[in-house]
């Protein structure tokens, strides 16, 4: 397969101005810059393309439902705030390419005729942050940032914004908060940022591999983009890999891998003789998967069908010989510690779910502490504010749920079953 | 205190924005690295700046991770304790960084030239456990690595 959003990750550095454009760089801006916009969301239609950041959301749709007599100033804001626990795709694309990441963000801003954009950053990607402004800068000299882009007479500045942290300025309204200045909750909706956004404007937030994808779309239509799948999917993915496997990493594939050659070609397989037990297939946010669904496409309607969800399709396997508790509470605490403290099912429910985890796995469970905590994560989850409480509880309760009997052995036996037995 | 050149330069960034209160975490960003954490006076001159109140500012500096209201060592080593870290060894490295710095997580190591905090996930999963050591990136960490780390960190000067 012939790679596509990774063509250059093969350079030891990222390619400079003159080097993107030697390997066809920028030429899907001229290409769009001469488009219809409208012909070029039926484009993007046609490829089903669907938001990279975990949601899903399809790209033509959201970008109708927003509607091309939206009041100016709009804003396009590319989503950079990679957090999730397992997902380190992202990252690739702005370290070792930031010109692909300007030309997605400048084709997407003229498709929606867009006044400004931001690229949005987690603070802990200061480097990349750097580069990309680096980029940024030979981009503007050279007239493709900036005022009358190519001579076309459109407009689209573009700003990188490195944000100071927190995994919940990944969510699109906290996004928004953080952007303005102000503490990253998230807002209530309606409105949609589409409609009232950044400053009260239409604004559209995209994740960073949703977006660089569209300028190969535009240039080399959504027949070729369809073909690239596998499996009914479409396209290729940025998939990856970690956890307890031999060999975890990232690899550009056709979209719809199944999960057994993700896990056992790609990433070798769990070490040390260990069999698989589970696998989270989309990050620390979505249900377990067992070895049983390890021949299931990785794409969004597939993944969907077993109950879990694709997210943002960064696996992490789960080897026989880790206690499945003790990966709950390393999956846990990081939702612990990241919710933002708006709404009290969030800030007070997982750290009481914690303590009761803790207290299992240091043998001193109860009887009742199973069907506790499994009540409390029915309770939290649609009591919450925001989608981040439902995703600290997806992995707690379907954890909880397949790997029952150890939890129950824990009770029982007060103390760990697996400690010693390897 | 700032600069002209300095407060020039952050007026311009704010500007860049159509509120000024938008320019306020890189204003924060900006005061940390100069100061090393901020400070009750840094707030003061980010108020200024960004047209809020220090009220405001401490709002802001206590919700994001990155920034810093209490002094921190010369250099801030975030090991990150998610997932994929966490079952390459993170909490076994989070209590040698204790042992050897003598200074609880959070706290200024006692010649001042670190301060060991865990961190959420780094993007850095398939080089577990991974950490930050300031900006720079560190992957594949041992307890030997550490060592060599935190000795290496002693000679880093002030600023």
């Amino acid at each position: 397969m012939e790679p596509v959003l990774s063509r250059n990750f093969h350079l030891s550095q990222p390619p400079g101005l003159a080097d993107y454009r030697a390997g066809g760089g920028y030429e899907a801006l001229k290409v769009a810059l001469g488009q219809d916009p409208e012909a070029m969301i039926e484009m993007v239609d046609k490829t089903g393309l669907r938001g990279y950041g975990g949601a899903g959301f399809p790209l033509a749709r959201k970008w109708r439902a927003r509607g091309s007599d939206a009041p100016h100033p709009r804003y396009l804001v590319m989503n950079v705030d990679e957090t999730e626990p397992g997902s380190f795709k992202d990252r690739q694309l702005l370290y070792r390419d930031p010109h692909q990441v300007i030309e997605a963000v400048l084709v997407t801003g003229f498709i929606e005729q867009a006044d400004h954009a931001y690229v949005f950053i987690r603070g802990e990607y200061a480097e990349g942050a750097r580069r990309l402004e680096q980029a940024v800068a030979e981009a503007r000299e050279a007239g493709l940032v900036g005022r009358n882009i190519l001579g076309s007479g459109f407009d689209l500045d573009l700003d990188v914004h490195l944000s100071a942290g927190r995994y919940i300025c990944g969510e699109e309204t906290a996004l928004l908060n953080a952007l303005e200045g102000r503490r990253g909750n998230p807002r209530s909706k309606p409105p949609m940022p589409f409609e009232k956004g950044l400053w009260g404007a239409p604004t559209l937030v995209h994740n960073i591999e949703t977006l660089c994808h569209v300028p190969h779309i535009v240039s080399r239509g959504p027949d070729w983009f369809n073909g690239q799948g596998v499996n009914g999917g479409h396209g290729t993915k940025l998939y990856s890999v970690c956890g307890e496997v031999k060999r975890p990493g990232f690899w550009e594939l056709p979209m719809g891998t199944t999960a057994r050659e993700l896990i056992y070609e790609h990433a070798g397989g769990p070490p040390n003789g260990q069999a698989l037990a589970a696998f989270l297939p989309g990050g620390a946010s979505t249900a377990f998967l067992l070895p049983e669904h390890l021949d299931t496409p990785m794409h969004f309607d597939a993944v969907a069908a077993t109950g879990s969800r694709f997210g943002t399709c960064g696996i992490i396997a789960l080897g026989s010989g880790t206690c499945p508790l003790d990966f709950l509470i390393g999956i846990h605490k990081f939702f612990v510690r990241e919710s933002c403290g708006f709404c009290t099912p969030c800030r007070d429910g997982l750290p009481y779910l914690h303590s009761l985890l803790e207290r299992v796995e240091a043998g001193q469970g109860r009887p009742g502490d199973l069907d506790l905590m499994l009540e409390l994560c029915a309770k939290i989850a649609p009591n919450s504010f925001c989608p981040f409480a439902p995703g600290a509880i997806t992995p707690l309760e379907s954890g909880l749920k397949v790997f029952a009997d150890v939890i129950q052995a824990h009770i029982e036996r007060g103390a760990c079953p697996y400690r010693g037995a390897h | 205190m700032l600069t002209d050149h300095e407060r020039s330069h952050l007026e311009e960034h704010i500007a860049r924005y159509p509120e000024k209160r938008a320019g306020a975490i890189y204003t924060l960003q900006f005061l940390q690295q100069k100061y090393g954490y901020l400070p009750d006076e840094a707030l003061a001159e980010a108020s200024g700046l960004c047209g809020l109140s220090v009220t405001q500012l401490d709002e802001l500096a206590t919700f994001y991770t990155l920034l810093l209201r209490r002094p921190a060592g010369r250099t801030v080593l975030r090991i990150c304790d998610s997932i994929a870290c966490h079952l390459a060894g993170a909490p076994a490295l989070l209590a040698e960084a204790q042992r050897l710095t003598g200074a609880p997580l959070g706290g200024v190591s006692e010649d001042g030239s670190v301060t060991v905090m865990p961190h959420v996930c780094l993007g850095l999963c398939d080089q577990a456990p991974a950490a930050l050591a300031g900006e720079r990136e560190l992957g594949k960490l041992d307890q030997a690595a550490l060592g060599k780390l935190l000795a290496s960190l002693k000679t880093v000067e002030e600023g």
